[in-house]
C-alpha cells in the first residue's frame, strides 16, 4: 500500500471534495450533468495519459495542444467528406503519430532538449493550422456527431471507451516489456543502455505514442459537437501535464501510474463544478488548480531521496 | 582442475604509462582469490581486461576452454564473467524484481511481463545468496549494501562462473560485511570463482583461499592464504626503491595553524579525529579508500558540518558551515574530483583562477579584465602553467596544468591552510614533480599544508609528518622519514607485529 | 566558450545578426511602397516604432529570462506574472486610489514576491524549475483572474500612464527607453559583474561553483526574483500600451521570451549565452512579425518561420558542440 501512497492521497483528496459536495450541495450528483461534464474531459484524459508516459520517460511535450488541433481538423474534414468514422479515426491517429515522430526524431535522434523542440513544433503546427483553416469551423454530418447515436448513449460510449483505453494503456505500460522500458529509461538512461535497452528508440516511441493519443483524443473531441473548432486544444498541454503531475508522475522520470493520472484529472476538473455548487465564485478555479499543482510538486519534493 | 580463468603475460599501456607489464593470473573454480595492491598498482586495469572493457596489448586470456587475445564486454558476459562495482547500475525507481528481470532478460520489447514470475525468480536468486530482501521494494529505498546484493543476484542469475568484487565492503557496517562474507562463501560453495579486491587484510585472511599481490603493473607473487602472513603481504605491496627525489623541507615549522580536537561527524563516518598542522609544514594524510580522508576535508571546508569536537585556527575556535566561511577563515581546498569540482573546462583560465576571490579582486562586483589578466599571468608564470594564454579555456590544458590552475585559484584566496586532495592523481611524471616543488615552496612561504594522497612514495617523500587514517579515525601519527611498510601497516590495520 | 575577436565571424550572435539584417532588408524592399512622395509600409518610422513598442514587453521578459536560463533553470511563469502585475497596477490605482507611480511600484513589488515564491521553491526545497514555474504559471494567472473576478477590466488610466505606453520620449516610443535601460542593466549584470559570472559558473558546474565558495542558492534565487520584478514592470507597460489592464495580459509571452533567448544563442542547459544574443533574438522575431504584415504574407508564417528558425538554431548549436568535443576543445 505504501507504494501507492502518492496516488491514494490524490484519490483521498478527490473523495474529500466529493464528500463535501455530498453534504453541502447534493444536487451536484445528478447523472446527466455529471456525465456530460466527464465526457467533455475524455479527450483531456487521453492526452494526459500520453503526457504522463512522456514525463515518465524524462521528457516533456508541450506541442500536444497543437497536435490535437491539427488532428481535430483532419477528422473534421474527412468526416465532412462522409468518410466513415473508423477511417477518420485512423487518419487522425496517423496524423498525430506523424507529428509525434517528428518530435521524437529531433529529441531522440538529434539529442535536442524536448522543452525547446516541442515549443518550436507547437508554434509551427498551431500557426500552420491557422494558416490553413483561417479559423473556419468545420461542420460535421449528423451521423458523425456522437457517432450518430443519441446524446446520452454517445456520451456513455465515449466514457466506456476512454476507460477501456486507459486500462489498455495501463496494461501495456506495466505488462509489456516495452512499457517497462519507458520507466527504465526515465529512471536511469545509462543503466538502461547497459542493460541492452536503446534509450533512443524508447524515447522516439514514446513521442509517437503521445502523438497517436493526441489524434485519438481529437477524434473523441470532434464528435462531441456538430462543429469542429480549429482553435480547440489551446492550453490542453498544460492541463494534461498538470493532471499527470498532480496524479503522481514525477518530472524526474521513472515513476507514476496512469490510474493516478485519472485521479489527478478528476481532482482538477471537479473543482469548477464544486465551486459552482458551493457558491464559490468560478473565477477562483485557475488559482486553485495552480495551488494544487504546486502542492503536488512540493509533496513530491518531500519524498525521501536516497543515492 | 581446469582453471576458470587464466591470464598469461598480460601487458597494457596507456600512452607512456605502462599499467600492466606482463601479469599472469589464474582463478580456480570454487575459490576466492584475493587481489591486493595499492592504488595505481594495476588492479583496476587488470579487472577491465577481464571484463572486456580494455583490450590488452599483449598476452592471452583463457576462459574455460577458450583462448582469446581480448574480450568484448558482450563476450565476457557470455562467458560468464560478472563484475560487482561499488556504484550499482540499477534503476532507482523500479523494484528489485523488475531490475533483475530487465538485467537478465534479452531485450525484446514485445515480451509480456509476468510480475509474479519475476518476483519468484528474484526471490530464488536472492535466496541463493542468502539475502533477506523483499523483491517488491524500490531500489531507491535500498541501502548501498542491499543494492550490491541485488547486483550479485543479477550476476548469479546471468549464469556467471567468474564474479569479480571490487572493494565490496568499502561502505558496509560490520553486520553487513558478515552478510556479504556469507554470500561470498555461498558463491564459492557453488563452484563459482570469486576475484576479491580489497584493502582490508582481515577480510582477505577471513575469506580468501589465495592472494595475489600486484605492484607497479606486475604480479609480485601468488600464495595460498595459509602460507603467508600480513607482514609479508605488506612487504610485497610496498617493496621498492623510492627512486624519486622529493624537495626537502626548507625550514622548521612555525605556529600551529590548524588544530582538530575530537572531531566527529556521524553522517560522514568520522570519529574522534585529533590532529594538528603547523604553518610551514606538510602533513601527509595517508590511508586507503574509505578511510575518511576526503570526508574530513569536506568537514574542514564547510561542506558537511561536524557534530562533535572542535576546530581551532591559529588558536581560535571556529565553526565552519559553508565553503565561503572556510575561505574567509583562510582555508582552501583543492578537491579530488577534478572533473566536477575543479577547473570549469568551458571557462577561460583567468576566470577559473578568480572564481573564489570575486569580492576581493572585483570590489563592488564589477569585473575588471585588467586585474584578472594580471593575476592570471602572475600565476601562469609562478606556477609554470603551459598554456596559450589567460583566455585559453580550461579544457585546453593537460591534466597537470589544469591542476596548477586549480591550485592558483586557491592560492588567490591567500589561505593560511591549504588542503590538497590527491593533488597529483592522473598527472604525468613531469608535472608531478613540478607540483611537488610548488607545494614545498608554498609550505616554505608559511602555508600549513594538509596533503591527502594515496600515492605512498609521494606521502613518504613530501610529508614532514604522516597522519594515517583508517575507518574514519586516526590510526597512527608517524614522523616524516617513516618506512613505507609502517605506513601501510597502519593504513591496513595490521595488528601490532 | 568562444572568446576573443578571432571567433567573431563564427559566433552564434554574429550569424543571428546577419539573419536579422537580411530579414530587415528583405522586408524593407518587399514591404515598402512609395506613393505620391509618401512611404508606406515597413520602411516608415511608424512601422519601426511599432516594432519597438511591441517588442518592449517581450523584450523585458526575454532579458530577464536570460540569467535564469544561464543558471540552468527556466521560468515559465513570467507571462502570468506580467498579467498579475498589470492587474495589481490597475487595482492599486483604481480601487485603492494610489497615484500611478506608487501603483506601479506596487505592481513591480508584487512581481518580486512572485519571483520570490519561485525562488524559495526552487532553491530551498530543491524542486525542478520547470515544474515549479509551471505551477506558478497557473497560480499567478489564476490569481489575476480571481482578483478581476473573471471580468473586470481596469480602464480610464490618466494621460501620464498612457504616455508610457503610447507616447514618445525624445522621438522614440517611451517604453523603448525603459527597455534600453533594462537592457543596459541586464547586459552589465550578465557580462560585467561577478553576479553574471557566477550565473554562468552555476550553469556549467553547480557543484563546482559551490566548492569555489559561490553562494549558489542565493544567486539562483536572485535570478528568479529579478525575473519577477521585471515581469511586474512589463505588466505596467503592457497596461499603458493598451490603455487597459486585463487578466489575460501577457498570455503566451513566456514562450515568446524563451524562444528569443534560445534563438539568441543561450543554451537551455545553462552556462553559455549573452544578453546581446537575446536582444538579437527579440529583434529577429519582432521584425519577422511586423514585416510580414506589410508584405501581405499571411501572418501565420511568422510563427512557422520562428519555430523553424528555433529548430535550426538548436540543431546548429548542438552540431557545433559535437564538433568542438571531437576536436578536443
Amino acid at each position: 500500500m505504501k507504494r501507492y501512497a502518492r496516488e491514494l492521497s490524490v484519490l483521498g483528496a478527490l473523495v474529500l471534495i466529493l464528500a463535501v459536495l455530498a453534504v453541502a450541495a447534493p444536487s451536484f450528483f445528478q447523472l446527466d450533468p455529471l456525465r456530460s461534464h466527464f465526457t467533455r474531459e475524455v479527450p483531456t484524459l487521453l492526452v494526459a495519459c500520453g503526457a504522463a508516459l512522456v514525463i515518465i520517460c524524462r521528457q516533456i511535450d508541450i506541442s500536444v495542444g497543437s497536435q490535437f488541433g491539427v488532428c481535430g481538423v483532419v477528422t473534421g474534414l474527412l468526416a465532412g467528406a462522409h468518410v466513415p468514422l473508423p477511417l477518420c479515426a485512423l487518419a487522425s491517429i496517423a496524423a498525430g503519430a506523424a507529428m509525434g515522430a517528428i518530435n521524437g526524431a529531433l529529441v531522440a535522434g538529434l539529442r535536442l532538449p524536448s522543452i525547446v523542440v516541442t515549443l518550436a513544433t507547437m508554434v509551427i503546427w498551431r500557426e500552420g493550422l491557422r494558416l490553413a483553416q483561417q479559423g473556419q469551423f468545420i461542420n460535421l454530418p449528423a451521423d458523425a456527431v456522437w457517432f450518430g447515436l443519441p446524446l446520452a448513449t454517445g456520451q456513455t460510449v465515449e466514457l466506456v471507451a476512454a476507460l477501456g483505453i486507459l486500462a489498455a494503456l495501463t496494461w501495456a505500460s506495466t505488462r509489456l516489456t516495452a512499457g517497462r522500458y519507458i520507466y527504465a529509461v526515465g529512471s536511469d538512461a545509462e543503466a538502461a543502455r547497459l542493460a541492452g535497452i536503446s534509450p533512443t528508440r524508447v524515447t522516439f516511441g514514446v513521442f509517437v505514442l503521445m502523438g497517436a493519443l493526441a489524434g485519438l483524443a481529437a477524434l473523441a473531441n470532434a464528435v462531441q459537437s456538430p462543429q469542429v473548432d480549429p482553435k480547440s486544444g489551446t492550453g490542453l498541454e498544460l492541463k494534461a501535464i498538470a493532471a499527470a503531475v498532480v496524479g503522481g508522475v514525477a518530472v524526474t522520470g521513472g515513476r507514476g501510474r496512469l490510474w493516478g493520472v485519472l485521479c489527478g484529472l478528476l481532482l482538477l476538473v471537479t473543482i469548477n463544478p464544486a465551486l459552482t455548487y458551493l457558491h464559490v465564485a468560478a473565477y477562483w478555479e485557475k488559482a486553485i488548480q495552480g495551488a494544487i499543482i504546486l502542492l503536488a510538486v512540493v509533496a513530491d519534493g518531500w519524498r525521501p531521496r536516497s543515492a | 582442475m581446469t582453471p576458470l580463468l587464466r591470464l598469461r603475460d598480460i601487458t597494457k599501456s596507456f600512452g607512456a604509462v605502462r599499467a600492466l607489464r606482463g601479469v599472469s593470473f589464474e582463478l580456480q573454480p570454487g575459490e576466492v582469490h584475493a587481489l591486493l595492491g595499492e592504488n595505481g598498482a594495476g588492479k583496476s586495469t587488470l579487472i577491465k581486461v577481464i571484463t572486456g572493457a580494455h583490450a590488452p596489448d599483449g598476452g592471452t586470456l583463457e576462459v574455460g576452454a577458450e583462448t582469446l587475445s581480448r574480450l568484448t564486454p558482450r563476450e565476457a558476459h557470455r562467458l560468464g564473467i560478472a563484475c560487482i562495482y561499488q556504484q550499482p547500475a540499477l534503476f532507482p525507481d523500479l523494484t528489485v524484481a523488475e531490475n533483475i528481470a530487465l538485467r537478465l532478460e534479452t531485450p525484446r520489447a514485445t515480451r509480456l511481463v509476468h510480475p509474479r514470475a519475476q518476483i519468484e525468480k528474484a526471490q530464488q536468486l536472492l535466496a541463493r545468496i542468502g539475502a533477506d530482501l523483499a523483491p517488491e521494494r524500490e531500489v531507491r529505498s535500498l541501502s548501498m549494501p542491499e543494492q550490491q546484493l541485488v547486483e550479485i543476484a543479477c550476476a548469479l542469475g546471468s549464469g556467471a562462473r567468474i564474479v569479480i568484487m571490487d572493494e565490496p565492503t568499502a561502505s558496509l557496517t560490520q553486520k553487513e560485511q558478515h552478510l556479504l562474507f556469507a554470500v561470498v562463501r555461498d558463491l564459492r560453495a557453488q563452484g563459482i570463482g570469486v576475484i576479491y579486491i580489497s584493502h582490508r587484510l582481515e577480510e582477505i585472511f577471513a575469506l580468501a583461499d589465495r592472494v595475489t599481490v600486484l605492484r607497479d603493473g606486475e604480479s609480485v607473487g601468488t600464495n595460498p592464504i595459509d602460507d603467508i602472513n600480513e607482514s609479508s603481504l605488506i612487504a610485497m605491496m610496498v617493496g621498492r626503491e623510492v627512486a624519486q627525489i622529493y624537495p626537502p623541507p626548507e625550514s622548521a615549522p612555525g605556529e600551529v595553524a590548524l588544530l582538530l580536537q575530537n572531531l566527529g561527524c556521524a553522517a560522514s563516518g568520522i570519529l574522534d579525529v585529533s590532529l594538528e598542522v603547523r604553518a610551514g609544514e606538510i602533513v601527509g594524510l595517508a590511508g586507503l579508500v574509505g578511510a575518511g580522508r576526503t570526508e574530513l576535508a569536506r568537514i574542514l571546508f564547510g561542506l558537511t558540518p561536524a557534530d562533535t569536537g572542535e576546530i581551532r585556527l591559529a588558536g581560535e575556535p571556529v565553526r565552519i558551515t559553508s565553503p565561503r566561511e572556510a575561505i574567509a577563515h583562510g582555508i582552501a581546498y583543492v578537491p579530488e574530483d577534478r572533473r566536477r569540482h575543479g577547473v570549469i573546462l568551458e571557462m577561460p583560465i583567468a576566470q577559473n583562477m578568480t572564481m573564489a576571490v570575486h569580492s576581493r579582486v572585483f570590489p563592488g562586483g564589477w569585473l575588471r579584465s585588467g586585474t584578472e589578466t594580471a593575476l592570471a599571468k602572475e600565476y601562469i608564470a609562478s606556477l609554470g602553467i603551459k598554456t596559450a594564454g589567460p583566455e585559453a579555456p580550461g579544457g585546453s590544458l593537460s591534466g597537470g596544468n589544469q591542476q596548477k590552475v586549480s591550485v592558483a585559484r586557491w592560492l588567490a584566496t591567500r589561505p593560511r591552510m591549504l588542503i590538497l586532495d590527491e593533488p597529483t592523481q592522473g598527472v604525468d611524471v613531469g608535472a608531478k614533480s613540478e607540483l611537488h616543488r610548488i607545494i614545498r615552496r608554498l609550505a616554505a612561504d608559511g602555508l600549513a599544508v594538509l596533503m591527502i594522497s594515496s600515492d605512498l612514495p609521494e606521502v613518504l617523500g613530501m610529508s614532514d609528518r604522516i597522519v594515517v587514517m583508517r575507518g574514519g579515525t586516526i590510526a597512527a601519527t608517524l614522523p616524516g622519514g617513516s618506512e613505507a611498510s609502517t605506513v601501510m601497516a597502519a593504513a591496513l590495520g595490521q595488528r601490532a607485529a | 566558450m568562444k572568446t576573443g575577436w578571432k571567433s567573431l565571424p563564427l559566433r552564434h550572435e554574429t550569424l543571428l545578426l546577419l539573419v536579422l539584417v537580411a530579414e530587415w532588408l528583405i522586408f524593407y524592399f518587399t514591404g515598402t511602397t512609395v506613393k505620391r512622395g509618401h512611404t508606406f509600409g515597413f520602411g516608415t518610422f511608424d512601422s519601426q516604432f511599432d516594432i519597438l513598442r511591441h517588442s518592449a514587453e517581450i523584450g523585458l521578459l526575454a532579458l530577464v529570462m536570460t540569467p535564469v536560463v544561464l543558471t540552468g533553470g527556466i521560468d515559465l511563469s513570467v507571462g502570468s506574472t506580467l498579467g498579475l502585475g498589470a492587474i495589481v497596477f490597475g487595482l492599486l490605482w483604481q480601487s485603492v486610489g494610489l497615484p500611478p507611480w506608487l501603483a506601479a511600484i506596487g505592481a513591480i513589488g508584487l512581481g518580486g514576491l512572485a519571483g520570490g515564491l519561485n525562488a524559495t521553491l526552487i532553491t530551498r526545497l530543491r524542486l525542478p524549475p520547470l515544474i515549479v514555474t509551471l505551477g506558478t504559471f497557473s497560480l499567478y494567472r489564476g490569481l489575476a483572474e480571481a482578483i478581476t473576478q473573471g471580468s473586470i477590466t481596469y480602464t480610464g488610466f490618466p494621460a501620464s500612464v498612457l504616455a508610457l505606453g503610447q507616447g514618445r520620449l525624445l522621438a522614440l516610443p517611451t517604453q523603448v527607453w525603459v527597455l534600453v535601460l533594462v537592457a543596459v542593466g541586464a547586459w552589465l549584470l550578465v557580462h560585467r559583474t561577478t553576479l553574471g559570472r557566477s550565473f554562468r559558473a552555476i550553469g556549467l558546474a553547480p557543484e563546482g561553483a559551490r566548492y569555489a565558495g559561490l553562494p549558489v542558492e542565493r544567486r539562483v534565487a536572485l535570478a528568479y526574483i529579478l525575473a519577477g520584478l521585471i515581469a511586474g514592470l512589463a505588466g505596467v507597460i503592457y497596461t499603458a500600451r493598451l490603455g487597459q489592464a486585463r487578466a489575460d495580459a501577457g498570455t503566451g509571452y513566456e514562450l515568446a521570451a524563451i524562444t528569443a533567448v534560445v534563438l539568441g544563442g543561450t543554451s537551455i542547459f545553462g552556462g553559455t549565452g549573452s544578453i546581446h544574443g537575446t536582444l538579437l533574438g527579440v529583434a529577429a522575431i519582432a521584425v519577422l512579425n511586423n514585416g510580414l504584415i506589410h508584405t501581405g504574407i499571411p501572418r501565420e508564417w511568422a510563427g512557422i518561420l520562428t519555430g523553424a528558425l528555433l529548430l535550426i538554431a538548436l540543431t546548429a548549436s548542438a552540431a557545433a558542440k559535437a564538433l568542438a568535443k571531437r576536436r578536443g576543445m
